[in-house]
């Protein structure tokens, strides 16, 4: 089996799709041409994807997004989604504000 | 740093089940939930469940909710609402957000319940307002008592679209269709009919191509797909929709799993990401738990049960149960897991097609592509066991025709004429040996409103049939509208000869309507002139 890290393969050209235009993150209003190109810039994880064009880095922390993402890194990869690992799972796990995140309740000590 | 023994992570079925029943083993639990309210989605079931006496089948899911929490009260689990779990860390320490400050407690084990999230497709203009997921319907409808919208196109055949459309019709609003890209209709069949009596058009093989607007959706375009799924040109159709709902499957929300390491494992056939479980829910991280949609998608049913397993699992491995009588308990709780797994429908048959019934009767292609049982297929289900001889008089209609696990209509009668026998995926079987009195408790049972009682001697050239009617406001008796086929076609006037409503129905008004006698095997619905129905 092909490793699906291994950068050196050929995915071939990126070729413009008519539905390039869809959004597929909407947090960070990226849209579905923009992941695919990034994937042919070379950005075959989830991870990659999100540091890249912080496409599901936003309010929903990919929670609407993340499979769609993953489907079509999996389709240009030629790959089987779940051979892709998800994004990084870590807190906080929803988004918080950095005033609460701060303010650290000490009473319980 | 505050301490329990047990920390639930999500207020729903499976987490209150579990924290239920470590804490009647005497551990001090502590569930925490981001929403204002517990439950889940329990809440938003207002239909009756499906399964046996022992998962609570023939009673709505919103009672079944108030049964858990009066229960977890009792049992002195403590609750905390609007409490957001930010992270699981190493020694099972859990910071959590509660009102505008971090918290950090301790347990010696934890349960995620946390659930799942709606899956979304994409297609041009999906991101409109007016797109939404078919759960979000069900909290706008059942717990805020909003309207979504006034005609509503539903995309997904799995149970949860078929009852989010009934529901969407339920609250008033019109589901102008209901399109799947599978070729055949993803739930029960039973659910399937329900909406289709009352008219709503399956298009199988279709998908949403475009949601047409510019600042909201104010139509939809669908297309026919071919074999691997993509849309065939030239087959656009056109609706007229404010709403478009999306019910295309859920996905385990298991992060919080995976921070705190668990082996995780990519299952299709359970959603997603789902970590690496043992028959109790535990995860490769000894007593940290998972349980319910998080660790594989299901229904609420079982994950009540998977909940109190993995409830029971983490008493015993604290010592607060003996290992004897966690084997006790997990034995029952195993079996009637188990009977939810069984028939057509179960997790381990996905992606399955049945040609036949566990009896050999071919299965209804119509009630798969369309919806309803058309009348060929009708013959081999309803003609089997008490039509041989001349019956005279009221009898029941059941239009059960899959193998699904359910068997309220069993107890439902007393005089027991209708049987499902002890495995409890069996079509039931009417014996005709016994006379039906026409009380209707077997039409109320039935979750899936697959029960009729049909009169073909009422009058000379009439008959009655009563049928399970659960939209208000209620027909009164004398009224007269139309009656409905199977397929949801008018077939003529029908008259309300009987209303009934009573505290064991549970909310379904038996309507009685007087039609010709040879409507007797093809009215299924009544449709109010004031088309107060919905349709």
């Amino acid at each position: 089996m092909k490793s699906i890290n291994d950068r050196s393969q050929d995915i071939g050209p990126f070729v413009s799709q008519t539905d390039d235009a869809i959004i597929i993150c909407r947090c960070e209003e990226i849209t579905k041409g923009e992941i695919r190109q990034a994937i042919h810039d070379g950005m075959f994880t989830v991870n990659e994807i999100r540091r890249y064009l912080r496409a599901g880095m936003g309010l929903c922390q990919g929670q609407t997004c993340g499979k769609l993402v993953k489907n079509l890194i999996a389709r240009e990869l030629n790959v089987i989604p779940d051979q892709l690992d998800p994004a990084t799972s870590r807190s906080p796990m929803r988004p918080m504000e950095m005033k609460v995140l701060g303010n650290e309740e000490v009473s319980h000590v | 740093m505050k301490r329990y023994d047990l920390i639930v992570v999500g207020a729903g079925p499976a987490g209150l089940s579990a924290a239920i029943e470590a804490a009647r083993c005497g551990m001090s639990v502590a569930v925490f939930d981001e929403n204002t309210k517990p439950g889940g989605q329990l809440f938003k079931q207002i239909h009756k469940f499906f399964g046996s006496k022992e998962h609570q089948a023939k009673i709505r899911g919103y009672k079944i909710g108030e049964t858990l929490l009066a229960e977890a009260a009792d049992a002195g689990v403590e609750v905390f609402l609007n409490a957001t779990v930010a992270g699981i860390y190493l020694d099972k320490e859990v910071l959590v957000q509660i009102g505008a400050a971090m918290e950090h407690f301790k347990a010696d084990t934890i349960i995620i319940a946390t659930g799942a999230a709606e899956n979304m497709v994409t297609f041009d203009g999906w991101t409109l307002p007016g797109v939404i997921g078919a759960g979000a319907a069900q909290t706008m409808m059942n717990l805020y008592g909003i309207k979504p919208g006034q005609r509503v196109l539903m995309l997904g055949s799995g149970n949860v679209g078929l009852v989010v459309s009934f529901q969407l019709m339920q609250a008033g609003c019109e589901v102008v269709a209901l399109v799947d890209a599978a070729p055949k209709v993803g739930g029960y069949g039973v659910h399937a009919a329900k909406i289709a009596r009352c008219g709503v058009p399956f298009y199988l093989s279709h998908t949403i191509t475009k949601a047409e607007g510019s600042d909201c959706v104010s139509g939809v375009e669908i297309s026919q797909v071919d074999e691997d799924f993509a849309p065939i040109p030239g087959t656009q159709k056109h609706f007229d929709v404010d709403t478009i709902c999306l019910a295309v499957g859920l996905s385990p929300m298991s992060q919080l799993l995976k921070m705190a390491g668990c082996n995780m494992v990519d299952d299709p056939r359970r959603g997603g990401q789902v970590p690496q479980v043992d028959e109790n829910g535990e995860t490769s991280i000894p007593g940290l738990f998972a349980a319910g949609d998080v660790s594989g998608i299901e229904e609420a049913s079982s994950a009540m049960i998977q909940g109190r397993m993995s409830g029971l699992a983490a008493a015993a491995y604290l010592g607060f149960l003996s290992e004897q009588d966690k084997d006790n308990r997990l034995a029952d709780l195993e079996i009637a897991l188990d009977s939810l797994h069984q028939g057509m429908f179960a997790p381990g048959n996905k992606g399955k097609t049945f040609t036949k019934t566990d009896e050999g009767i071919a299965v209804s292609q119509s009630l798969l592509k369309k919806g309803y049982l058309d009348d060929a297929d009708l013959e081999r289900f309803i003609h089997r066991s008490d039509q041989t001889d001349e019956k005279s008089g009221i009898h029941p209609v059941i239009e059960c025709t899959q193998n699904i696990p359910c068997n309220p209509c069993q107890d439902a009668c007393t005089r027991g004429c209708i049987k499902v026998g002890k495995t409890i995926t069996a079509l039931p079987r009417i014996d005709a040996t016994i006379s039906c009195t026409g009380c209707g408790m077997c039409i109320a049972s039935c979750s899936g409103q697959a029960i009729f009682l049909v009169d073909e001697d009422y009058a000379p050239g009439y008959a009655s049939i009563t049928l399970p009617y659960e939209f208000l406001p209620r027909p009164q008796k004398g009224e007269l509208g139309t009656a409905l086929s199977r397929s949801g076609q008018p077939l003529g006037h029908a008259e309300i000869i009987d209303v009934r409503s009573a505290k064991t129905f549970d909310q379904t008004t038996l309507v009685t309507i007087k039609v010709p006698v040879e409507q007797a095997m093809t009215a299924r619905f009544y449709q109010p002139e004031t088309n107060a129905a919905g349709q």
